[in-house]
């Protein structure tokens, strides 16, 4: 069967957009991520004139995807850029990640700090699991990564935190949070959000219409050096139980993961200005003084919990 | 009718099942999504719906890991 790209009419096509049945050949699909991510963030204002943004870069698709759409902004001088990788101590995964990073940040001349778990807690995240008493990988993770990051951010004078999340990381949040009945983590969701803490930057999410599919074949069709790997301490998680509902659902109904996106950009105002009613509290942790809603934040109390405070 | 496969650390010769045999047929032999993998076709990237034929090269590279 003889396909033809939908744009050019070239021959040698690489991919079929679900919705549309359109076929792209390489450059005319590099051309379509790169215009869907910029009329994402020119539709959702993420970026100002002089915004210093701060690119969480893992080295993984998604991150390098980002810095590199992102720095078509840096070039025409609309912003600047500059990274974090956290390096949580997962040995034989991590160091291969950090490297690529470090890579990508020299190859365009950014800015780029790496962040060790050891070096801030005391503590890596091999160690963690070393112990029997834990909580699950991902849940120290995630919070002392955003610990890392939040800080890094002040420290750089970023003025916008950039995060690779995609739209089937997105969907599956919006699912997530709806069958767990966690409406206040719902309302937090979104290309653009910010905290009412004043120490915390703006986080933005401009690839968040973008299937993971998609900046996977990104990466390839543009030779993007990225790490492709598992974490050895991934899980089945219910993360992954609501990622494979969406999948199948999506091979009968190809537009699912858009209508879920834009369903909950519908009703996300409405649940937030219900909620806003009730008044948040935030105070600064005893312990480090990063903003919290207890006396202390999430990290300290792990790290009491861990013996390492 | 044969055709190399690569995918992960495989790397064997396996046979051709029946004429205008495509990728989207050996991810589905393989039990494999096409949501989690983009397929080359003798070193150039393609669709699923591409066929398979004697001595052509596939390689199948997983770009979505669960965690």
């Amino acid at each position: 069967m003889m396909c033809e790209c939908g744009k050019c009419g070239s021959g040698y096509v690489i991919t079929k957009n679900k919705q549309s049945g359109i076929y792209l050949c390489r450059d005319c699909f590099i051309d379509s991520i790169e215009k869907k991510v910029i009329k994402n963030i020119k539709k959702e204002n993420l970026l100002e004139k002089g915004d210093n943004v701060l690119v969480a870069l893992s080295g993984g698709k998604d991150s390098v995807t980002l810095l590199e759409i992102l720095n078509s902004f840096r070039e025409r001088n609309i912003i600047d850029i500059c990274a974090v990788s956290v390096d949580e101590g997962i040995a034989n995964y991590r160091q291969s990640g950090i490297n690529i990073a470090i890579n990508h940040a020299k190859r365009l001349g950014i800015e780029h700090k790496v962040v060790c778990l050891k070096d801030e807690y005391g503590v890596s995240l091999d160690e963690i699991m070393g112990n029997n008493n834990h909580r699950g990988s991902c849940t120290y993770c995630g919070v002392f990564r955003r610990d890392i990051i939040n800080k890094t951010a002040r420290e750089m004078g970023a003025t916008k935190i950039a995060t690779g999340h995609n739209l089937d990381d997105e969907t599956q949040s919006i699912i997530m949070n709806y069958l767990e009945g966690n409406i206040d983590n719902l309302t937090k969701l979104g290309a653009k959000t910010q905290s009412p803490a004043d120490k915390f930057t703006v986080k933005i999410k401009p690839l968040r219409e973008i299937t993971e599919h998609d900046i996977g074949l990104y990466v390839i069709a543009k030779q993007l050096e990225v790490h492709f790997d598992s974490c050895p301490y991934a899980q089945q998680s219910f993360r992954m139980e609501v990622s494979q509902l969406i999948n199948n659902l999506e091979n009968k109904h190809p537009t699912i993961k858009y209508s879920i996106l834009r369903g909950y950009d519908k009703v996300k105002n409405a649940i937030g200005d219900s909620l806003n009613k009730k008044f948040h509290s935030h105070t600064n942790c005893i312990k480090c003084g990063e903003p919290t809603a207890n006396k202390l934040c999430r990290k300290c109390t792990f790290l009491k919990e861990l013996g390492v405070d | 009718m044969n055709f190399i496969l690569k995918f992960k650390d495989i790397d064997e010769q396996r046979e051709i099942p029946h004429e205008n045999y495509t990728i989207d047929e050996l991810l589905k032999d393989l039990n494999l999504s096409s949501q989690n993998i983009v397929s080359k076709l003798n070193g150039e990237l393609v669709i699923e719906e591409s066929e398979i034929h004697n001595n052509d090269e596939v390689q199948l590279i997983q770009i979505i890991y669960g965690g």
